[in-house]
């Protein structure tokens, strides 16, 4: 009896083991950690307050369906740095806030807050390709310093990288996270003021800061 | 006597890839002292990527500043220049690049780099074809592997030259290369590597030093 106890512990032990084995061996973890350069380009003249939610900083993809292996793909801390380095050189004064819509400062004319709607991957076996790619989509959202909605956009980033040879697929497809953050931040960047409403409200900041410098300028004596 | 000649019939099976550049060109090489150069990949297309290492290779190979080449390495070029020579926003025409110098940052940047041609690479290195088997195995006696495979490579890359300063393109190249790997394995697998990619980017490099410097060799 001692003897069928034991054999039954160590084949649970052994079982356990495996099971453990190869779950790990079905689960990736990945943990994206970019660093972005700052944008080189026009500033708009506007004072901004930038909002990254705890859940946009730590930002977790999660996929585990019955065609794939488990996911863990974390891109808050990535995205938290590209949009602060983005945002903070498309103005001329930005401000990182800590909570929203409470303690707004003062001079603060535009919030910034942005979403992350979806976030998908592809691996070579499934498209039969060699590369990785990454599709983020982000929803925009901007605030008056009321808290009323100004404009509501998307951004929709894709990254890719082929595969290398004695590269993980965990290393490659942060890679491929990273391509497609630049590829947010380039069209951050330049598509700001294609969107419709704030294409308005720059144009008047512009109206606005332009009437005030020709009536400091007559209010100048002439010599 | 049979060692050598087998050593010897290896090194050369290992050497078989062919290469052949073509040219297309508008203007001579007007590359000054002070001049820059700047090689990028072109990454806009879904179906492949020209990889980052090729465009490495063919900058390492070109750099020559004893002879008044100096290239500014890809990574560095797109990151001083960020967001605009991004695969969405790059200019695919020398009428983009224009409206892209509008913006003074833009401009003022590129001519602090010095930068006179922009030297855009598309294209990429496939394995066209594999066949062969081998097999390993393992046992008390020891280990080893038997049979043979062998895969092929084409490398397909066009460059285009822009003349940065004069807003011009100054004209074109291509490389294709192709070659054949072995790896024939009697206990030991031995790898006869066709380096396809790496002999185009050294063709290119060739070619375009002769393409970016003036014809009398005075920079």
């Amino acid at each position: 009896m001692e003897f069928s106890s034991n054999v039954f512990s160590r084949a649970a032990r052994c079982l356990l083991l495996s099971a453990a084995l190869l779950t790990t061996a079905c689960s990736h973890t990945v943990q994206v950690d970019g660093e972005f350069p700052q944008p080189v380009g026009r500033q708009h003249p506007l004072t901004v307050g930038i909002y990254l939610s705890d859940e946009f900083s730590n930002f977790t993809h999660h996929e585990d369906s019955e065609d794939r292996e488990e996911w863990n793909i974390s891109t808050g801390r990535a995205q938290k740095n590209l949009f602060q380095t983005v945002l903070g050189s498309m103005f001329t004064e930005t401000i990182l806030l800590s909570s929203y819509p409470q303690n707004l400062p003062e001079d603060v004319e535009l919030v910034i807050v942005p979403e992350v709607r979806e976030l998908q991957f592809t691996m070579p076996r499934e498209t039969r390709v060699n590369i990785f790619e990454v599709w983020i989509k982000y929803d925009m959202h901007a605030y008056n310093p009321q808290g009323e909605s100004v404009a509501n956009w998307v951004i929709t980033a894709y990254g890719k990288t082929p595969t290398a040879f004695l590269k993980s697929q965990e290393d490659a497809l942060a890679q491929a996270i990273n391509v497609a953050l630049r590829d947010a931040g380039a069209t951050l960047f330049t598509g700001f003021e294609q969107v419709p409403e704030l294409q308005a409200l720059l144009a008047n900041k512009r109206r606005a800061l332009s009437m005030k410098q020709n009536e400091s300028a007559e209010e100048q004596p002439a010599d | 006597m049979f060692k050598s000649l087998f050593v010897f019939s290896l090194a050369l099976i290992s050497g078989c890839t062919t290469v052949v550049i073509d040219e297309y060109r508008r203007s001579d090489g007007e590359l000054a002292a002070g001049d820059t150069v700047v090689i990028l990949g072109r990454r806009h297309s879904s179906e492949y990527e020209t990889e980052p290492d090729l465009i490495d290779c063919v900058g390492r190979e070109l750099h020559d500043p004893a002879r008044g080449v100096k290239v500014i390495p890809e990574k560095h070029f797109l990151d001083a220049m960020y967001p605009w020579f991004e695969p969405r926003t790059a200019p695919m025409h020398l009428r983009s690049l224009d409206r892209l110098l509008e913006i003074p940052n833009v401009r003022e940047r590129m001519e602090a780099y010095g930068v006179k041609y922009i030297v855009w690479i598309d294209g990429s290195t496939e394995t066209t074809a594999s066949a062969g088997s081998i097999g390993c195995s393992i046992g008390t006696g020891g280990a080893g592997c038997f049979g043979f495979g062998t895969w092929d490579k084409e490398s397909d890359y066009e460059a285009s030259v822009w003349d940065f300063r004069d807003q011009e393109l100054s004209g074109k190249l291509s490389a294709d290369a192709k070659g054949t790997s072995y790896m024939p394995a009697i206990v030991v697998p031995i790898p006869l590597i066709a380096r396809v990619q790496n002999n185009a980017c050294k063709g290119m490099a060739a070619q375009l030093q002769q393409f970016l410097l003036p014809a009398n060799g005075k920079s």
